[in-house]
Formats: structure tokens, C-alpha cells, sequence
């Protein structure tokens, strides 16, 4: 999958050029609109990532141009939190939108949402190591044995095996499993995370929810840190 | 067109008052003085012709007359207005004193035995129109003749003596007015100074010197309440760029605290090498401390947006039990870890923005959270009456001291700063709650009892 950053900021069009070649796409930076427009043109991309404040010219046009000629998905990163700005950002064709600071697993997050295209399939069986969940009974094994969980752990634990493999953020977990988006004080993601593990990993030799350490939690059989 | 200023306005004002004052006065007294030298003159011409009938009436013949003739001119000499003339039956001259030659009238003579009065004397013209007022009467004599006495008076003089006093009276009108005007025009320019000082003042406060205050001084009542509301607008004004000098003084604060974190830590990583699990951990902690900066924006900026009257309310009906009992799910995990429940009672309809109603209420509960002792139970209770919903956020505890329950809501505001557990908390979270109660119009209380129960209610009212 290739990617087109359009960012002017030299430190952040590094760090997503890095981030995103990791997690396995091949990345361009381009640092100004007017040549950000001519690549994403001339090239195929899967996806542009544009910052909306950019010198000569600024976001807005980049995609309004772009748009009269192409449908690649964009992805609009700006400093400024206002609706209008969103709505503007929708009204001209963008596809999302993130406002700066983000998490950049959130960035990761809403690549490969846009990058999936049509809704997250609903598996009915997933099998991860020795863990069964039946989504169709809402019942979850491990290891042959049943496992009791409350509505609320269940969905926590059907979102973490469906986006397998990658790390959410306590903000989208809280957004997706109670519906809250507000960002509060409270650590409620990882007390509830922490009695899922509880049922899920205790007495188990390999442990499957694992704590990314600033960034947010991952369902795998394999993962570095806990 | 240009405004006309206020002393220009009034000093016109007050002219025009004084000139259709000392028209209207003059040209009553006028009128009085023309009226009183007409009576005058009729009661005279009257009298005299009264007088010479009577002196007719005790002669014998015309030749009596004609001898007495000096006594009759007597009675008009003195004016050469005057004129008198008698006749006889026959037309004949006997007494002729007419000192200006105007021609006089012996129509309509008063029969002999009728009271003479004023009504019976008439205007006619001479030359040039001269106009001539008289009387003519028929006496008689013993002898039982009979004399047509005319009395007459050329008005000529009455009318110059007006002219002179109308032209007069002009002139003194004319005078009157300029000084109405020019006096007015100082009274005014006068009055208003305290006006021109006030402005003067009030050019002279920035924000530097906010301290100032107008001074009403010797200024007139009515300027009072003007400098009054001035002052009362400083005073808030005032308060109002202190709690923003406050808010930015304890932002950057709060700011400082985490990159002091963030700095150190990576300073103390750099000193020596460190294994990757160590670096890993400072990683971490380095977006922890991110994080919180992150959050302080977001709230900052929250609390920025919502004081701004364009920010738009997405309303939409809640079922406030519901939405409750889904906070309180939320918070379930937290609750259960501290061994407090959480019990939700009543139930309401609202029109609110749902994300900023759950956002208040799970800020409520948060901190309820964290001063509810172990084994302890926090009440969430909808009302709904006539003209509000309320939601009250009760929680048993130690309480807070009534000296902070005014400025709970303050921005950074914290009960305790020692024990302010700023890694969790931005401090800004009651302001974000009455932030979020006046976008709905309505706001938040809050009550408090020393080892007993704290209750936070929003109130909101219902359209």
C-alpha cells in the first residue's frame, strides 16, 4: 500500500514517514502543497495524508484540486478543532479527519479504516491461540474452559479480536465500547482492561492482552512488552 | 447631515423658548397699551361731550353761547387733537376749534336726553386717510334751542406713539433673544463640562490602569448614575482580565509541570547508556506526559469554544435514566476497584446536547469517585418538574469546607494543592461542567457537609 504525506513540518512528516513504514506501507513525504498536489497527480497512491496548514498552497486547495481529478482517499490532519473546519474538510471531499496532537495509533486506526473500504466484517468464530469467541452466542473459551464476562468486557474483548493485532488507544476504546468521547481524567479504560485480563489471561501461561505502554492495549498471541 | 451637538441642540431649544416667550408677552402688553390709550381717548371724547351739553343746557340763547364761547373751547384746548365745533338748527356755525383743519361729521347726533356713551362714537377718515374718532350730539338750550355739538380727535398721534413702541418693543425682543442665546450657550457649555471631564477620564483607562476609576467629583446627579455604571463596568471588566491573567498564570503551570517531567526523565535516560527496556519505559512515560499536556489543551480550548456565543448545542431528546445508567456502566470498573456502587433513582426527558450532558455528569461522577470512602454508595438522581430537570450527584464523604465551595468551579481551582493529584486530574473539570450547564441555560450547585454527604446538582431548565 502506498501512502502520500503532504506535511510541511519537517519532525512530523519524519515521524509518520518512520511510523507508517513500520507498520508496512511504502510512505512519500512531500513538504509543500504545490508539489504534494503534482505527486499525488501524477502518481497512484492508496491514500494522502494532508496537512491542512501548508505553505504556498494550503490543504483546502490541494483537495479541492485533487478532487476534480482523482477519488484517492484523503486524510485531513490540522491543529484546529472547530466544526466548521470539519465540515468544511467533508464538504470538499476529504474522507477523515484528525486533529492535532493525535495518537498516532489513532492515525494508524483510521489509514486502514479508510484503506478496508466498506464495513469491518463481523466474524463469527475467532480463534486466537487457545481462545475461542463465539460472537454469535457471545460466549468466549480458553483453553476448552467457558469463560463469563459482562456485556460491556465482552464487546472490549470482540473489539481488541477483530482489530487483532493492532493497538488501540484508550480513546478509541472508550468511544467504541461505552460510546464516551470525551477524554477524561479517569483511567476507567484500564481498570476494564485489566479484569478482562483477569479472566481472559490469569492462570494462562502465554498471555494475550497486552499494555503498549503510552499508546494503549493489543490482542495477539506474541507481543514484546506486558 | 452632521449631528448637531448637544450645547448646539439646547442653546437653539432655549432661544426659540425665550423668542416665542417675549413675542407672545409683547404682544399682549402691546395690545393692552393700544386698548388702555383707546379707552382713554373714547372716555375723554365721551366726558367732553357729556361736560358741553351740560354747559349748552344751562346757556339761555345762541347769542349766550356765542358770548360764552371761550369757557366751551376750554374744555379741548390743551391738544391740538382736539377739535370741537358747534352748530345751530340752521347749520350755523357759533363755536369752531380745529386747530389741524380735519373735517368733522354731524351724522347720527345723539338726540337731546340720551346718555352719551362710547359705543356711540365712530371712526372716519380725513386727508390722507388720517383717522378721525368722534362723537356728535344735539343740545339744548334754555330757550329751547337746539346745538349740534361734534367732538372729534385725530387719532395721526395714537398711531406714531404705537409705531414708536412696536418698534421699540422689537428692538428690546431682538436684544432678549441674543442674550437668551449667548447665555444659554454658556449655561450649556456650563453643564456639560462635567460631561467633557468624564470622557476625558475615561480616554486615559487601558488595561494597564484598570484600577481607575471615573470620579463623579462635583459632577451634577444625573451624571451620577452614568460615572456609577462606568465604574461598575471597570470593576467587572477588571475581574475579568485578572481571572484571565490567573488562568493563563495557572496554565502555564500546569503546562510546566509535565515538560519539567518530560525533560528530566529524558536528561536522566541521556546520562548513560540504558537498556531498551529502560528506554521502552521512558518512551512511555514520555507519552503519558504528552498526554496530559494534550488533555489540559483539549479542556482549555473546550472551556475557550463554550465561552463563545456562536458555540452550536446539538440537541436531541435524552431519556436521562438511561443515559445515567450507561455513565454509570461506564465508571462501573472504577467503582467496583474503590468498593463503592453506584445506585441511579428517577427519571427524566431533556433536550440536551448528549455528548456534553454524559461529559458533565461523568465529570461528577469521576470526582465523586475519589472521595467516596470504601463500601459507600454514590446516588445518581433525575427530577423532573414543571419548568427544569435536575440530576443530582451525591456522594457521602468528608466533605468540603464551605470557605471553597464558591470557587469549586474556578478554572484550576483545587481544593487541596498539595495533595492535588495533577497527574490524573487537569483541574479543570467543574469548570467544564458549569461551562457545559450555561451553553444548556441552566447551572450547576453545589452543597456540602463536613463527614457527610456532597451534592452536585445541574439544573436545567426546560423550554
Amino acid at each position: 500500500m502506498r501512502l502520500l504525506v503532504i506535511e510541511d513540518e519537517k519532525k512530523a512528516g519524519e515521524y509518520l514517514k518512520k511510523g507508517l513504514e513500520e507498520s508496512g506501507f511504502t510512505v512519500d513525504v512531500v513538504a509543500n502543497g504545490i508539489d504534494g498536489l503534482h505527486q499525488a497527480l501524477e502518481e497512484d497512491y492508496d491514500l494522502v495524508v494532508l496537512d491542512v496548514m501548508l505553505p504556498g498552497m494550503d490543504g483546502w486547495e490541494v483537495l479541492r484540486r485533487l478532487r476534480t481529478k482523482k477519488d484517492t482517499p484523503v486524510l485531513l490532519l490540522t491543529a484546529i478543532d472547530e466544526l466548521e473546519e470539519r465540515v468544511r474538510g467533508l464538504e470538499l471531499g476529504g474522507d477523515d479527519y484528525l486533529v492535532k496532537p493525535f495518537a498516532f495509533v489513532e492515525l494508524l486506526a483510521r489509514i486502514r479504516t479508510l484503506l478496508r473500504r466498506g464495513p469491518p466484517r463481523d466474524i463469527e468464530h475467532v480463534h486466537i491461540g487457545d481462545l475461542e469467541i463465539d460472537a454469535v452466542r457471545r460466549r468466549v473459551r480458553r483453553n476448552g474452559q467457558r469463560i463469563d464476562l459482562t456485556p460491556k468486557e465482552f464487546s472490549l474483548l470482540q473489539l481488541l479480536a477483530r482489530r487483532r493485532g493492532e493497538v488501540l488507544s484508550r480513546t478509541q476504546i472508550a468511544s467504541y465500547v461505552w460510546d464516551m468521547n470525551f477524554d477524561s481524567d479517569t483511567n476507567v479504560v484500564e481498570v476494564a482492561i485489566r479484569r478482562l485480563r483477569a479472566k481472559i489471561d490469569d492462570g494462562h501461561d502465554t498471555k494475550l492482552i497486552h499494555t503498549v505502554r503510552g499508546m494503549g492495549y493489543v490482542l495477539d498471541e506474541e507481543r514484546g512488552d506486558d | 447631515m452632521r449631528r448637531l451637538s448637544l450645547a448646539t441642540r439646547l442653546t437653539v431649544t432655549f432661544t426659540v423658548i425665550t423668542a416665542v416667550c417675549f413675542i407672545l408677552v409683547g404682544w399682549l402688553l402691546y395690545r393692552a397699551a393700544e386698548q388702555r390709550i383707546l379707552e382713554q381717548d373714547e372716555t375723554n371724547l365721551v366726558l367732553s361731550a357729556r361736560h358741553l351739553r351740560r354747559l349748552v343746557a344751562e346757556l339761555d340763547s345762541i347769542a349766550d353761547l356765542k358770548t360764552h364761547q371761550d369757557r366751551m373751547v376750554v374744555s379741548v384746548l390743551g391738544d391740538n387733537s382736539n377739535a370741537l365745533r358747534m352748530i345751530d338748527d340752521a347749520g350755523q356755525v357759533i363755536v369752531d376749534h380745529n386747530p389741524m383743519g380735519f373735517p368733522l361729521d354731524a351724522n347720527g347726533a345723539v338726540p337731546v336726553g340720551q346718555r352719551i356713551v362710547a359705543t356711540m362714537l365712530h371712526t372716519w377718515h380725513g386727508d390722507q386717510g388720517l383717522p378721525i374718532r368722534g362723537v356728535a350730539v344735539v343740545g339744548q338750550m334754555r330757550d329751547g334751542a337746539h346745538v349740534t355739538i361734534m367732538v372729534a380727535r385725530s387719532l395721526a398721534d395714537r398711531e406714531v406713539l404705537l409705531r414708536r413702541y412696536r418698534r421699540d418693543m422689537a428692538l428690546r425682543l431682538l436684544a432678549g433673544m441674543l442674550a437668551a442665546m449667548v447665555l444659554s450657550h454658556l449655561l450649556v457649555r456650563r453643564a456639560l463640562r462635567p460631561l467633557r471631564s468624564m470622557a476625558a477620564e475615561a480616554a486615559t483607562i487601558h488595561a494597564q490602569n484598570l484600577h481607575t476609576r471615573l470620579s463623579a467629583g462635583n459632577a451634577p446627579t444625573e451624571l451620577h448614575a452614568l460615572s456609577h455604571a462606568l465604574n461598575e463596568m471597570l470593576d467587572r471588566l477588571e475581574g475579568g482580565f485578572a481571572r484571565v491573567w490567573q488562568f493563563t498564570v495557572d496554565l502555564a503551570h500546569d503546562l510546566r509541570t509535565p515538560l519539567g517531567n518530560l525533560r528530566g526523565t529524558n536528561e536522566v535516560a541521556l546520562a548513560r547508556t540504558r537498556t531498551p527496556a529502560e528506554y521502552q519505559a521512558l518512551l512511555g512515560s514520555n507519552i503519558e506526559e504528552c498526554d496530559r499536556v494534550s488533555r489540559t489543551i483539549e479542556s482549555v480550548l473546550f472551556l475557550a469554544r463554550a465561552d463563545n456565543p456562536q458555540f452550536a448545542l446539538q440537541r436531541s431528546a435524552l431519556d436521562v435514566g438511561e443515559e445515567l445508567q450507561r455513565i454509570a456502566d461506564y465508571f462501573e470498573g472504577i467503582a467496583s476497584d474503590a468498593r463503592v456502587s453506584i445506585d441511579i433513582q428517577g427519571s427524566a426527558t431533556l433536550m440536551a446536547d448528549r455528548e456534553l450532558f454524559r461529559r458533565a455528569v461523568g465529570n461528577l461522577l469521576s470526582n465523586a469517585l475519589r472521595y467516596t470512602p470504601p463500601d459507600q454508595t454514590i446516588t445518581l438522581l433525575a427530577r423532573q418538574t414543571n419548568d427544569a430537570v435536575t440530576v443530582a450527584v451525591e456522594n457521602p464523604g468528608a466533605g468540603i469546607p464551605q470557605e471553597h465551595l464558591d470557587k469549586l468551579f474556578d478554572r484550576f481551582y483545587r481544593v487541596d494543592r498539595s495533595r492535588s493529584d495533577s497527574a490524573n486530574s487537569t483541574g479543570l473539570g467543574l469548570s467544564i461542567v458549569k461551562s457545559i450547564m450555561e451553553l444548556h441555560g441552566g447551572q450547576v450547585t453545589v452543597d456540602s457537609q463536613l463527614q457527610g454527604i456532597t451534592r452536585f446538582v445541574l439544573w436545567f431548565p426546560v423550554h
